[in-house]
């Protein structure tokens, strides 16, 4: 199997729910589909991503890959200081992060309240 | 419906990270989900500023070695971890049974600490101790607070060494304390609660052990704790553990104090802090026939003397103050290597206290490479540069002009005129503190710097040559004696080219202890010795001629200029040179001839060729002229024509014993330079030994097996024949 380096944000044997192996993009021209141009209108945004062990991240949506593996920029994570809720949340700067799809339980965008409206429109 | 959803996913978050004004967190994780499926193979959404390869070296989250914050089964805090009662005060309410934990407590901070010192992260060792990091907590409990006080202390002490020094470069790790508390109100009296628990020990343990008639007196004193028979016991592994403490403080403290003032007092706190540290080693037997539980198996991996694990402890709770490094698990030493690492670190802190401040720089410096031999570890080379250099002057207290116009051994017509403004001494003087500071670190930094600094110390030599070129060359038959500036710049750079070279010789052997050279390459590493030792016997026997010629002209006017070389020829500095140099270049000829004639040492590498390995090894001396014209060419010139029988006309090795013995007389009061006399002395005789033995056998004898080794000397090898 032939895995193009620069594909895929996390190498492969790392998400084995990925059916069709990542290539080089093929074609040179921008994504027409709308969701595509949709994601590409929330770059440098504010981002919250959780993960599956109940941290959040919050940073500028950087890049993401058709994995779904996402990067932010100057990253901050958030994480509680107790098993038991409610607790303080404990803050630290992490920089440029990679979240694995596999493990990114939630995926939240700084907007405004007009904005939601539309996003919501595109679930339907 | 989606609103609701993400709302009530916040609800479960106590304190989400807040939205922007007037904003609203909107979930985009369908809208993500569909914009992926409708990308193709490989593309990416990413802006104008996207880098693949910066993008590279971005953290992955839940990367178990990657992401040090990631949710492990341990306590999520200090707080969760002291809630969950994981470091109780006290740690019994058993009296006996909180004792023997707290002893547990200070023998894994021991072990810790020494760790530590040993290289790694303080927040995974040290800090791992909870009472450490809520220090506030353990005041009720006065044994343990005194103690996790004095360990703070002490910490921050070694930590202002250590970067002071500023010799750590690739150590660290050791000073990277961020996110630790390390600093609190009230440790400046750390020293009086020390004291004020050893003194209630000390009543306890005298009380304990007076007899029934006098009991009365101490009446008034608590014990302990409850168990009568073990209280002599707990009260004794107590008070060394404190007394140890107290005195490496102290020790530290003054080991700091300007001028090497505190050296004395500091080395009886050193004593103190030994015999301490043998009663705490002495206490095991005690303590693990004692100890309360289940212990562990093992009790050589213990980090406690008892064997028993301690409570308080937890690695992972710092796990995430330990960027910027990846996470990893550490093993910490056990109690028993804990201890000899503190045997070690007294010995060596010892050694250093009683140096005498020599003014002279050779003597300092042969106290350094002499002090280096064992090895020291980071604590004890800070310290010791930090006495070397303060200030700018040697130990605080000599300007390095004064030390280079006393190494030089100038007239007292010349000192103290203008020689402190005169640049080339002012640039001398910087690189004999870069000199300095360097031969403090550890053995392959240090060779590496060594390599570097050749260059700066050639280039000045050289500005040096010119200068004096410049000023004095059109001016003919001027005499030494009537120019002050004439001489003091000769005598300037013959010094500067003699520490060259110095440093060009231990460039090259500290390459032996570091293993650097294989079999094959010795031949041309001794060759290059024997060359760089030539050059130093060279200008060393200059310097001597020159400084004797000054001093001594004003007793006796009509000395023969003849006498004086003789002086200096037979002066011990140099024959101790000269024996160097006997053994490079008996060893480079011998095993040039054993390559030629015995076809041994003669591996062809596969990777690069003979002329690349001279190059890569002597690249940094080659850069810097050490010697001036020494090539490769030469080198192969010079070794080509050598046999066994020209080896042994020469005679280099029997004359190498010789001298050494000669030697041994000169320095009868130095027992390190006896010692490395004996060395040279066996070094010579085993390898006169096989040269007689190969010479006898004939030169194609092929059964004769032979081999390197460095049984005598670090660096000399002793060549043995074996019949096959």
């Amino acid at each position: 199997m032939e895995v193009s380096a620069e594909s895929s944000l996390v190498p492969q044997h790392q998400s084995p729910h990925q059916s069709n192996p990542p290539t080089m993009p093929v074609s040179s021209e921008p994504n027409s589909s709308p969701f595509v141009s949709q994601v590409r209108k929330m770059l440098f945004r504010r981002m919250l991503v959780g993960v599956n062990d109940g941290r959040f991240f919050v940073g500028a949506f950087h890049c993401i890959d058709k994995q779904g593996n996402v990067i932010l920029q100057d990253a901050v994570e958030y994480r509680s200081t107790h098993r038991s809720l409610p607790s303080p949340m404990e803050q630290r700067c992490l920089g440029l992060i990679l979240i694995p799809a596999s493990c990114r339980s939630s995926c939240h965008v700084d907007c405004s309240l007009e904005e939601q409206l539309s996003l919501l429109s595109l679930k339907k | 419906m989606e609103r609701e959803d993400a709302d009530g996913r916040f609800l479960a978050l106590p304190h989400p990270p807040p939205p922007g004004e007037q904003t609203v967190w909107a979930d985009v994780s369908p809208l993500l989900n569909a914009a992926c499926n409708d990308l193709q193979d490989g593309e990416l959404i990413h802006g104008e500023n996207f880098s693949l390869f910066a993008a590279m070296s971005a953290l992955e989250i839940m990367d178990p070695k990657m992401d040090s914050g990631m949710e492990n089964r341990g306590y999520r805090s200090v707080e969760e971890a002291i809630e969950n009662g994981a470091a109780p005060i006290p740690l019994s309410s058993d009296g006996t049974t909180d004792v023997q934990c707290s002893i547990d407590v200070m023998d894994h901070l021991l072990a810790c600490e020494a760790t530590w010192h040993k290289g790694h992260s303080l927040a995974q060792t040290v800090f791992s101790c909870i009472y450490l990091l809520r220090l506030e907590r353990t005041s009720s409990h006065a044994l343990l607070h005194s103690y996790c006080r004095i360990i703070r202390t002490t910490c921050n002490a070694v930590i202002s060494v250590v970067s002071d020094a500023r010799t750590h470069e690739e150590e660290d790790l050791f000073t990277m304390a961020y996110g630790l508390p390390l600093k609190g109100e009230g440790d400046e009296k750390c020293l009086s609660m020390l004291h004020a628990v050893e003194e209630t020990l000390s009543r306890q343990l005298r009380a304990c052990k007076a007899p029934s008639s006098k009991k009365k007196v101490f009446e008034d004193i608590d014990p302990l704790q409850t168990n009568t028979d073990l209280e002599e016991g707990y009260c004794k592994a107590l008070l060394c553990r404190i007394r140890f403490r107290k005195h490496f403080y102290h020790a530290l403290v003054c080991m700091r104090k300007p001028q090497g003032r505190g050296l004395e007092l500091a080395r009886k706190h050193l004593a103190l802090c030994q015999s301490e540290l043998a009663c705490v080693s002495r206490s095991v037997e005690f303590l693990r026939s004692n100890a309360y539980g289940s212990c562990l198996d093992d009790v050589e991996d213990s980090t406690t003397a008892s064997g028993c694990k301690p409570v308080g402890f937890d690695v992972s709770l710092n796990s995430r103050l330990s960027a910027p490094t990846p996470p990893r698990s550490i093993r910490l030493l056990s109690w028993k290597k804990a201890i000899e690492y503190f045997e070690k670190l007294l010995h060596d802190l010892d050694v250093i206290c009683s140096f005498s401040l020599d003014p002279l720089l050779e003597s300092v410096l042969h106290f350094v490479v002499q002090f280096q031999k064992s090895q020291p570890d980071l604590v004890a080379r800070s310290h010791l540069q930090l006495l070397l250099v303060q200030e700018g002057k040697l130990y605080g207290r000599d300007p390095f002009y004064d030390v280079i116009s006393r190494a030089i051994a100038l007239p007292d017509v010349i000192r103290n005129q203008e020689l402190e403004k005169n640049e080339f001494v002012v640039q001398l003087g910087q690189l004999v503190i870069n000199l300095l500071k360097i031969l403090c670190t550890n053995a392959s930094w240090q060779r590496r710097k060594l390599g570097k600094i050749l260059q700066d110390w050639s280039v000045t030599s050289i500005q040096l040559d010119l200068a004096l070129k410049r000023e004095f060359g059109e001016i003919p038959n001027i005499s030494a004696d009537e120019n002050i500036c004439l001489k003091l710049s000769r005598l300037l750079l013959i010094w500067a080219e003699e520490q060259t070279y110095w440093i060009a010789s231990r460039f090259l052997m500290l390459g032996f202890d570091l293993e650097l050279y294989s079999s094959s390459e010795y031949c041309m590493v001794y060759w290059y010795l024997y060359v760089v030792f030539i050059k130093l016997l060279e200008k060393v026997q200059l310097r001597i001629a020159g400084s004797t010629d000054t001093t001594k002209r004003k007793g006796k006017k009509k000395k023969d200029q003849n006498d004086v070389i003789r002086d200096a020829r037979i002066s011990p500095s140099i024959l101790f040179i000269q024996c160097y140099l006997l053994l490079s270049e008996g060893l480079a000829m011998m095993l040039a001839a054993l390559k030629a004639q015995h076809t041994v040492f003669q591996r062809p590498s596969v990777f690069n060729s003979e002329q690349e390995r001279f190059l890569q090894h002597f690249e940094l001396l080659q850069k810097a002229h050490v010697p001036d014209r020494i090539s490769y060419l030469l080198f192969k010139e010079s070794t080509l024509r050598a046999n066994i029988t020209t080896v042994m006309k020469y005679n280099y090795f029997g004359d190498a014993q010789r001298i050494s013995k000669e030697l041994r007389r000169s320095f009868s009061g130095d027992p390190d330079k006896l010692c490395e006399l004996r060395q040279i002395e066996q070094v010579a005789e085993y390898n006169q030994i096989a040269l007689n033995v190969i010479h006898q056998a004939g030169a194609h004898d092929s059964s004769l097996k032979v081999s390197l080794e460095f049984r005598h000397h670090p660096c000399f090898a002793v060549v043995t024949v074996k019949r096959n």
